[in-house]
């Protein structure tokens, strides 16, 4: 709450998505790239092949230009935009990880001095300093990622560190060995993926045959490595994170299916197009095996990042950048008398605090459809549930008026109209929407918290009964402000379940 | 909840102050070749100027000088952002969409960079183009960084900018408070870009006078620009005045004339170790007129200390072997290079 807030129209994932996602990418090509290179250049010149020599040192170039550039700035990009969209959680990692990042700097500068050194060095040095050059350029590389890594796996399992606050504890947590093996995989495969794409447009049949199998091998190498290591990071995240995961959010488990079908398409179009025709490597294959392959990565990337809601920091610090440390205070004050940037709007503020970093009211992750057809009582209800929805979101600890506040602004922005009048539904069609609006934030049919077993089969009476005392029936559960429509509605859906119908 | 806490500091203030000042006049020396030096380039009068060997240089070195000035950019914002975070974020996130664009700038200044340096013979025209737009974006970068860091010396102006506005669209309106210490900065650049247009072209009788004219009118105008931000800073004034930074300015001052004696005569070593000192120099006054600024805001020695010593140990450790690997891939390189010759 020490921070002003950004409200920019434009979600904060995306924004996040969109410095991350390529930096990750290249940043990872970076360091597999670096150990394909010296490997490379050292057997080209044992088997004194100056045709690879020669396609080596155009790599190069290729390599320094998306690295150096691309790679090193979109880093540099990380830390403006973190520090825009959470400036907490980037100060909380900072302050506690300062001489992980210096001692990171240090190998990144290494890093790139090697690799201005390793291009402008192809005509200019011997062969064995070059060499020395590449290798000096990959360990630095490697180490680099060494050490983003212990602090990357930190924010999803914090382990020890969270009653230590030691640095070794928070540095060598429970995913950093599976995370780093899993990574290593990712930068060697990346470099067979991205050097496969530059030998397709070779001209010289032999000569493009040899360089896409050996490229391939580099990309099955790499795939063959991140496979089990995915598998021992899985199980290395604290169980609690992933059956929590598996029960009230579909992002995690979705990118993990697609993760599967991905490494078997990666896999097929290597062995087809790498191993077994490689003379058929087109340019245009290369760039759907490298697609696959970037999709497949960031796969586990979304992965990683949606498994952690809804903190930024587990157990330490919620995406919304409130401080589980600070719970009673917020309870006890409300989080209006926390916050040290205000704009005269309460409503506005709280839900800037509250929500925005992952939901907009329209456009990412948006309340208003969410809300549309319902009002500020029905509102209020459901961000007193907050924590028990599915989709795995923080508490609201402010105080009751400040619900009412943040339920009286989110109210004010939704459309009014009537849920039939707004999806132009009616009968059992209406009824469904209004349980998927009303009911089934919490209670998915055949799904999270399902509760359908326990009211099918009752008479309307009953329904109108259950209807009525709703908002009694849990402390989390909102009441059905719904009008009579909207309840006939629902109870006619509802008695539709009963007899086998829509879910 | 029993949480670990985050509001310390993991080394002395004191370690963690000097680190910032080192990495922070590293940066700020090759920031000044590279901007510097583009300005030199572009305006320097080189008559045939593609095909002056020492602009050619400067050419192709360009794009180290951004790897160079990036790399040790990265530590002392780092810092920064450990003893100031509230201010350092705070006027960012002011002027958030200002503070992001530096970094899309960066990309593509440093892709014309490259598009200069590996232009062909043929395409040399295009090169002053290149570097043209190349410096606009430097022009923005800097303009936004003396933006952003002045107004987040201003905790009452950020608070007051956002309760009125929260897009990140504002830049810091109190443009009289800053519009010299940015010129300050660009001319200064231009100073020592010149030092080293004269050093490196110092066998050339055009660049080395291109050098000496930008070198000495550099001085002069950027000592006049810094003495007039110091007088906008109003009634901070006294305090600075009243402050032992003020020696450091006036060793700055001296030495910095000083190093036109021996630019002149070419004895580039005393010449470049005064401008070295003097830039150090400007930096902790830079950072001592934070301090003055923050006074009432915020001071950094209330952080409470709990130091990391193994990892800063390790650290160190790294920095040294760092030094030492630049200084032996360097040693490879020119021994390579020379032998091919």
């Amino acid at each position: 709450m020490n921070y002003p807030f950004w409200d920019v129209d434009i979600g904060y994932g995306i924004m996040m998505a969109v410095i991350a996602v390529p930096h990750v990418f290249v940043s990872h090509f970076a360091i597999g790239g670096g150990l394909y290179l010296v490997i490379a250049e050292h057997l080209a010149r044992r088997r004194n092949d100056l045709a690879r020599l020669d396609y080596l040192q155009s790599l190069t170039k290729f390599f320094v230009l998306v690295t150096l550039v691309f790679g090193a700035i979109t880093g540099v990009g990380i830390w403006f935009i973190i520090g825009l969209l959470n400036p907490a959680g980037t100060e909380v990692l900072i302050h506690n990880f300062v001489w992980g990042w210096a001692t990171e700097w240090t190998f990144f500068i290494v890093e790139i001095t090697a690799a201005i050194l390793y291009y402008y060095g192809w005509k200019k040095m011997s062969a064995k300093d070059h060499m020395t050059l590449g290798w000096i350029y990959f360990g630095a590389a490697w180490m680099s990622l060494f050490v983003i890594n212990g602090i990357i796996a930190f924010m999803l399992t914090p382990g020890e560190w969270l009653t230590t606050g030691n640095f070794w504890d928070g540095f060598f947590n429970p995913t950093f060995w599976p995370a780093l093996v899993m990574r290593t995989g990712i930068c060697v495969m990346l470099a067979g993926l991205f050097s496969l794409l530059v030998a397709s447009r070779l001209k010289a049949a032999d000569f493009k045959a040899r360089t896409v199998r050996y490229n391939a091998v580099w990309g099955i190498i790499g795939l063959v490595i991140t496979l089990p290591a995915f598998w021992w990071y899985f199980n290395a995240i604290p169980m609690e994170i992933t059956e929590t995961a598996k029960e009230m959010m579909a992002v995690p488990m979705i990118s993990i299916g697609a993760s599967y079908w991905l490494a078997a398409g990666i896999g097929v179009f290597l062995i087809l197009f790498g191993l077994l025709i490689p003379r058929s490597q087109h340019t245009v294959i290369a760039l759907v095996t490298m697609a696959l392959g970037l999709a497949w990565f960031g796969s586990f990337e979304w992965f990683r990042e949606s498994v952690r809601k809804p903190y930024i920091i587990t157990d330490y610090m919620y995406g919304n950048a409130v401080e589980l440390a600070k719970a009673d205070d917020y309870r006890e004050d409300g989080y209006l008398k926390h916050m040290v940037f205000r704009t005269g709007n309460d409503g506005a503020d709280l839900f800037r605090r509250s929500c925005r970093s992952c939901h907009q009211l329209s456009g990412y992750l948006p309340l208003r459809p969410a809300y549309d057809g319902t009002d500020a009582e029905f509102i209020a209800g459901t961000i007193r549930g907050a924590h028990v929805m599915r989709g795995n979101m923080p508490e609201f600890y402010g105080t009751d008026e400040e619900i009412e506040t943040l339920a009286v602004y989110i109210d004010s922005n939704i459309d009014h109209r009537h849920l039939s009048e707004i999806y132009g539904l009616s009968g059992v069609a209406l009824g469904k929407k209004i349980y998927d609006i009303r009911c089934g934030k919490c209670h998915v049919i055949g799904g999270y918290n399902d509760k359908s077993e326990s009211i099918l089969g009752l008479t309307d009476e009953d329904y109108h009964d259950l209807l009525d005392m709703a908002g009694d029936l849990a402390e989390e559960m909102p009441p059905f402000t719904g009008d009579d429509t909207e309840r006939e509605a629902l109870i006619e859906y509802l008695k539709s379940l009963g007899e086998g119908g829509t879910q | 909840m029993n949480l670990p806490d985050y509001a310390f500091l993991s080394a002395p203030l004191w370690l963690v102050t000097l680190l910032h000042w080192v990495t922070l006049s590293i940066h700020f020396i090759c920031m000044n070749f590279l901007v510097g030096g583009i300005i030199i380039v572009l305006f320097g009068g080189f008559d045939d100027r593609w095909n002056n060997p020492t602009v050619m240089k400067f050419v192709k070195l360009f794009p180290s000088a951004m790897a160079a000035t990036v790399s040790f950019g990265v530590a002392p914002l780092l810092f920064v952002q450990l003893v100031y975070p509230n201010q350092a974020y705070s006027a960012s996130i002011v002027s958030g969409w200002l503070w992001l664009m530096i970094v899309v700038v960066l990309i593509a200044a440093y892709y014309f960079l490259y598009g200069s340096a590996f232009a062909k013979e043929s395409a040399r025209s295009r090169i002053g183009i290149y570097l043209s737009i190349a410096l606009l974006g430097f022009v923005y970068v800097s303009f936004v960084y003396s933006s952003v860091f002045s107004l987040a010396e201003r905790p009452d102006l950020y608070q007051l900018l956002y309760s009125g506005d929260q897009s990140g669209l504002v830049v810091n309106p109190d443009i009289g408070a800053y519009i010299f210490r940015w010129l300050h900065m660009i001319v200064g650049a231009i100073t020592v870009g010149a030092f080293f247009v004269g050093w490196l072209g110092r066998d050339d009788e055009v660049a080395f006078r291109v050098g000496k004219r930008f070198f000495f009118w550099g001085m002069i105008v950027s000592m006049l620009l810094g003495l007039v931000y110091l007088f906008t800073l109003g009634e901070y004034l006294a305090a600075f005045m009243n402050h032992p930074a003020i020696w450091l300015l006036l060793v700055s001052f001296v030495l910095s004339l000083a190093s036109l004696h021996f630019f002149f005569k070419k004895k580039f070593l005393p010449a470049g170790l005064m401008v070295v000192v003097s830039l150090v120099s400007m930096v902790i006054v830079r950072h001592s007129l934070r301090l003055i600024l923050l006074n009432n805001f915020f001071d950094p020695s209330t952080i409470p200390i709990r130091p990391q010593w193994s990892i800063f140990i390790i650290f160190l450790i790294m920095f040294v072997v760092m030094l030492a690997l630049i200084w032996y891939m360097l040693k490879l390189f020119f021994a390579g290079a020379e032998k091919k010759a």
